[in-house]
C-alpha cells in the first residue's frame, strides 16, 4: 500500500519487547507495553498499538447522513468500508483542521471490527513498563482514564472503548 | 498480537479436523432427514441409510479420537452403539430417538465451533455427558420381542456367511412376510462391476438385498458368479420379470420358509436379449449354495460418491472481489472511452477502446457467472433444518403438524442461505405454534386433524421466492388493528385496506400474540424477519385469509455479491440506487409537482405518486433550484415512491460492503462501495425509505 513508510511494523516490535522483557529477568520483572503516539491540538496522546491495524494519510471522505457529526463519513480501504470519527470533536475540543500532517489511525477490536480516527499527527511508538501508568486524578475527561509518565510528561491514554462508544 | 489471539492459534491440521468432521456431520443430517421423512410416513427406514449413519458416527469417533476431542469421541462411540442397535432391530426408531441424533449433532456442530475458552468448553463437555446419559438409558430399553430364528431353510454354509445384521434382515423380512430368494447372476470379469450393479439396483427397487455372496461354480475363467440373497414381497415369476427388464436373463429360485409347502424352483426365464452386454447366464438354483471362505460381500463401494469441491467460502469472497473490482475498472474504461469519442482526434482510439470494453465486458460476465456458480447451495439445507424443527416442534408441544417441502433443489448463494436460516426458522415456529389450531379446534370447524405447514421454493428469473404456508387459523386484521390503535402505532382515524393492517405485522413492537412463548422466541418479532431479508436485498409479503390460513413469501435475489445501482447525485454528494428496485425514471417540471396535505405528488399516468428528496431526507445541499429534478421511481413490493434527484449519473456494477465503524445502522443506507475515483459512495436502502414514507403518512 502507499502508505506503507506510516504503517507500523507490529511484529518486530514484538519481537523487541519480548527481547526487552528477557533481558530484566531475575531482576525486577519489567513488563513493556508498546503506545502509538499521537498529536491533537497540541496535546499528546496514546493507545495501546495492538489496537492499531495501519496509519494512512487523509483522503476524501464521504459524508454520511444521520449520524452524530463527530463521525465524518467512510472512507474505502482496498474495498473495505471504514468510518472515520474526528476525535477532537468527540473529545470536546473543535473540529480538527486537516493538515499535511493529519493522519486516520485505523484501530481493529477483538472482533475484527474496524473503525478510523483523524488526528493531527502520529509521533511515535512509546515502549513503557507498567509502572509509568498513573490514575487520571483530575476525572475530568471521560475519555481519558490514566496517564503515561514518560520523561517527566505526561500522555493521556485514550480509553478506546468510551472514545468508540458514540454508536450505543 | 493479543487482539488477534482468538481462534487464529488453531492449527491448520485442526482447522482441517474441523472441516472434515463438519462434512460428516452435514451427511448425517441429511441421512437422518430421509430416515425422519421416512419413520412419519410410517415406513422403516431404508437400511443402507442407517449403514450409513453408523459408518458416519464411526469416522467421527476415529476422527474426534485421534484429534484429542475425547467427549466428542465418547458421544459418538455411543451414537455408534444407537445406530447399532437400530439397524439390529434391537430398538426401533421414533421419535425420541431422531431426537436424540438431532441433539447429538448439533452439541458436535457446537463443540466444533467453539473456541479454547475453558468455560465454554467444560459446558459443551456437560452437554456431551448428559447425551451419553439419555443415549445410555434409552439403549437400555427393554428388547422388542425377539425374532425367531432357523425358521429358514437355508444351508449352514450360507448362514455362516451372513453377519450378524444380515441375519437381522433375513429374519425382519421373514417376519414381514415376505419371500426370501437367491438370484443368481454370472457376468464376465472385465464388466462384473456394471452388471452387478444394475441388478442390484433393479432388486432395490422391489426388495432389497440381504447380501451378496459370489458363489463358485462351474464358470468359465473369464466369468464370475454371485448369489443375491434377495427378499421382495414379489412372487418368483414376477421378480423374475421384474429384473429380465434391465438383464438378459435370471433364474430365480425361491427359499422355501419352514411353513412353506412349496419347494419348487422357479421356470427358467425366457431372454429377451435386448442389450446383449454383460452376459448374464441363467443358472438355476435349487439347494442354496455359498462359500464360507469368501469374505467379501460387502456391495457399498468405499469410493467417495461425491465429486464435489470443498472452498473455503473465503476464498471465494475473495475471488468474488476481484471480480468486483474488476467491473470497476471496466466501468473506468468505458466512461473514458465515452469521453473519447466526444472528441474527433481520439474518436477512432474511442472507439477501439470501446470494443475492448464490450470484449472485456463478456468475459467478465462470464468469469462473474463462473463464480457466482460455485457459490451457489441447494436451499435443502435449510429446508432441513426446518425439518428437524419442526419435529421438535412436535415433541415439545404434542402438535401434530406436517411439513411440505418443495423445491428443495433451488439454488441461492451460499452466504444469502446461512442469512435465511434464522428467518425461515421464525415464521415456520409462528406458524406451528399460533397459526396451526388444537387439533379439537380443528376438527371443530372441520379442518384435518393435522395441520399442514407448506415451505416451497422456486426461482423466477434473478430471484428465488420461497413461501412458506400454513393451513391454520389465518390473521385476524381488527386484533391486529386493535392492537396497532392501542399501541399508537396507527391513528384511529386511518382507513387501512386489509392488507395495509396485515403490513402492520412487520411494525416494530406488534406481536399478535399477548403472550410470549417459548417455541416463537422472546421479543424477536416479524419485523426482525422483515430487516433480516430487507439487508439481503429481499422483500417479505404477507397474505392471510381467515380460517384457511396465512402465507409469507420471501423473495431474495439469487446472489449479493455484485449488483447493478443507478448512480445517483444530489450536489455533490453521489449515492447508488439498486437498480432492481428503480421502475423507471422521468425528467419533470418543477411546475408539474403538485402539493397535498403538504406532502408533494406527482401525477404519474393518473395515479398520484407519494414524491420525497433525497437533499431533504438526508439534510444535503442540493444544486438545482432553478433546474429540473430528476424522479427516481423507486418500487418494493406494491409500494411505490418517487426520489427526487440533481442528476443521474448512469449504471454501475457495484459491490455493496456493509459500513464498519461506531454506528452500526444508519436508517436509509444499506451499505457502500467503492467507485473508481469517486471513493465510497454510500447504497440507499430503498425498502428502508419507502417504508419510512408510509410511516410519515399516518399522522
Amino acid at each position: 500500500m502507499s502508505e506503507s513508510p506510516a504503517t507500523m511494523e507490529t511484529g518486530s516490535w514484538d519481537v523487541l519487547a519480548r527481547a526487552a522483557a528477557d533481558r530484566s529477568e531475575g531482576e525486577e520483572s519489567i513488563v513493556l507495553q508498546e503506545l502509538l503516539a499521537f498529536g491533537l491540538g497540541g496535546d499528546l496522546y496514546a493507545l495501546p498499538v495492538e489496537r492499531v491495524r495501519e496509519i494512512v494519510r487523509l483522503r476524501p471522505i464521504t459524508p454520511v447522513p444521520r449520524v452524530p457529526r463527530e463521525i465524518l463519513g467512510v472512507i474505502s480501504l482496498r474495498g473495505e468500508i471504514v468510518q472515520v470519527m474526528d476525535l477532537s470533536l468527540r473529545l470536546g475540543a473543535g473540529a480538527s483542521e486537516p493538515t499535511r500532517r493529519s493522519r486516520i489511525i485505523v484501530l481493529h477490536g477483538d472482533e475484527g471490527e474496524v473503525a478510523g480516527l483523524l488526528v493531527d499527527t502520529v509521533s511515535e511508538v512509546l515502549r513503557v513498563s507498567d509502572e509509568a501508568f498513573r490514575p487520571n486524578s483530575s476525572g475530568e475527561s471521560e475519555f481519558v482514564a490514566e496517564l503515561c509518565e514518560r520523561d517527566g510528561a505526561f500522555v493521556s491514554m485514550l480509553s478506546l472503548e468510551k472514545v468508540l462508544s458514540i454508536g450505543d | 498480537m493479543v487482539a488477534r489471539g482468538k481462534g487464529g492459534s488453531r492449527s491448520k491440521a485442526h482447522r482441517e479436523f474441523v472441516s472434515e468432521a463438519e462434512d460428516i456431520l452435514e451427511r448425517m443430517r441429511d441421512d437422518l432427514s430421509v430416515v425422519a421423512e421416512a419413520v412419519e410416513g410410517g415406513r422403516d427406514a431404508d437400511p443402507d441409510l442407517i449403514n450409513r449413519l453408523f459408518r458416519s458416527a464411526h469416522s467421527l469417533k476415529g476422527l474426534s479420537g485421534m484429534f484429542g476431542f475425547d467427549a466428542m469421541s465418547d458421544l459418538a462411540h455411543h451414537l455408534e452403539d444407537l445406530l447399532d442397535a437400530l439397524r439390529m432391530g434391537r430398538l426401533p426408531l421414533s421419535d425420541e430417538g431422531l431426537g436424540l441424533f438431532d441433539d447429538s449433532i448439533t452439541v458436535i456442530a457446537d463443540a466444533l465451533g467453539e473456541t479454547d475458552d475453558p468455560e465454554q468448553v467444560a459446558a459443551t463437555e456437560s452437554r456431551i455427558r448428559g447425551l451419553v446419559e439419555r443415549i445410555e438409558s434409552w439403549n437400555a430399553a427393554p428388547d422388542e420381542d425377539a425374532v425367531e430364528s432357523d425358521s429358514l431353510h437355508l444351508s449352514p454354509s450360507v448362514l455362516r456367511a451372513l453377519t450378524e445384521y444380515e441375519e437381522h434382515r433375513l429374519q425382519e423380512n421373514l417376519n414381514r412376510g415376505r419371500g426370501i430368494y437367491v438370484v443368481d447372476v454370472d457376468f464376465e470379469i472385465a464388466s462384473f462391476e456394471e452388471g452387478l450393479a444394475e441388478v442390484s439396483a433393479a432388486i432395490k427397487e422391489i426388495g432389497e438385498i440381504l447380501s451378496t455372496l459370489p458363489s463358485p461354480g462351474d464358470t468359465p475363467d473369464s466369468h464370475i458368479r454371485f448369489s443375491l440373497l434377495t427378499a421382495t414381497d414379489l412372487a418368483v415369476e414376477d421378480l423374475a420379470a421384474r429384473l429380465d427388464l434391465s438383464v438378459d436373463a435370471v433364474e430365480v429360485g425361491r427359499l422355501p420358509r419352514a411353513a412353506d409347502a412349496d419347494p419348487d424352483p422357479a421356470p427358467a426365464v425366457d431372454s429377451k436379449s435386448e442389450n446383449a452386454e454383460p452376459k448374464v447366464e441363467p443358472e438355476v438354483v435349487v439347494g442354496p449354495e455359498a462359500s464360507p471362505e469368501q469374505p467379501g460381500h460387502e456391495t457399498t463401494t468405499l469410493k467417495s460418491i461425491s465429486d464435489t469441491v470443498r472452498v473455503d467460502i473465503k476464498k471465494l469472497d475473495e475471488l468474488m472481489n476481484l471480480v468486483g473490482e474488476l467491473a470497476i475498472q471496466k466501468g473506468a474504461i468505458k466512461q473514458m472511452a465515452m469521453r473519447m469519442s466526444g472528441e474527433k482526434l481520439t474518436e477512432r482510439a474511442g472507439s477501439e477502446l470501446d470494443k475492448i470494453h464490450r470484449a472485456l465486458e463478456r468475459k467478465l460476465q462470464e468469469l462473474q457467472a463462473g463464480v457466482l456458480e460455485v457459490r451457489m447451495v441447494p436451499l435443502r439445507q435449510v429446508f432441513d433444518k426446518l425439518a428437524r424443527v419442526v419435529r421438535r416442534l412436535r415433541l415439545d408441544l404434542r402438535k401434530e403438524v406436517q411439513l411440505e417441502i418443495r423445491g428443495a433443489d433451488t439454488e441461492l448463494d451460499k452466504l444469502i442461505v446461512e442469512e435465511l436460516v434464522d428467518p425461515l426458522m421464525h415464521v415456520v415456529r409462528n406458524a406451528f405454534d399460533h397459526a396451526i389450531e388444537s387439533e379439537e379446534e380443528r376438527l371443530e370447524i372441520g379442518k384435518p386433524a393435522n395441520g399442514t405447514i407448506r415451505v416451497e421454493a422456486l426461482q423466477r428469473g434473478n430471484d428465488v421466492v420461497i413461501a412458506v404456508s400454513d393451513d391454520g387459523r389465518g390473521i385476524d386484521a381488527d386484533h391486529v388493528l386493535a392492537l396497532a390503535h392501542d399501541r399508537g402505532l396507527v391513528s384511529r382515524e386511518a382507513d387501512l385496506s386489509r392488507k395495509e393492517i396485515l403490513e402492520l405485522i412487520f411494525q416494530p413492537g406488534l406481536s399478535t400474540r399477548e403472550e410470549v412463548t417459548e417455541t416463537s422466541g422472546r421479543g424477536v418479532g416479524m419485523d426482525v424477519v422483515r430487516s433480516n431479508i430487507a439487508s439481503m436485498g429481499g422483500i417479505v409479503d404477507i397474505d392471510s385469509t381467515p380460517q384457511l390460513g396465512t402465507t409469507i413469501t420471501i423473495t431474495l435475489p439469487i446472489t449479493l455479491a455484485i449488483i447493478q445501482a443507478l448512480i445517483v447525485g444530489v450536489g455533490e454528494h453521489l449515492f447508488a440506487v439498486p437498480l432492481n428496485s428503480v421502475r423507471e425514471t422521468l425528467l419533470v417540471d418543477p411546475a408539474e409537482i403538485q402539493r397535498s396535505e403538504g406532502r408533494e405528488l406527482l401525477n404519474l399516468r393518473g395515479d398520484p405518486l407519494a414524491l420525497r428528496r433525497l437533499a431533504e431526507e438526508f439534510h444535503l445541499e442540493g444544486d438545482s433550484v432553478h433546474g429540473k429534478p430528476y424522479v427516481v421511481v423507486l418500487g418494493m413490493g406494491d409500494a411505490r415512491m418517487g426520489l427526487l434527484v440533481d442528476r443521474l449519473e448512469g449504471q454501475q456494477d457495484t459491490v455493496i460492503k456493509p459500513i464498519q465503524g461506531p454506528i452500526r445502522e444508519v436508517r436509509g443506507i444499506a451499505g457502500a462501495t467503492e467507485l473508481g475515483e469517486q471513493g465510497a459512495v454510500l447504497v440507499l436502502d430503498v425498502s428502508a425509505l419507502v417504508e419510512d414514507l408510509g410511516r410519515r403518512s399516518d399522522p
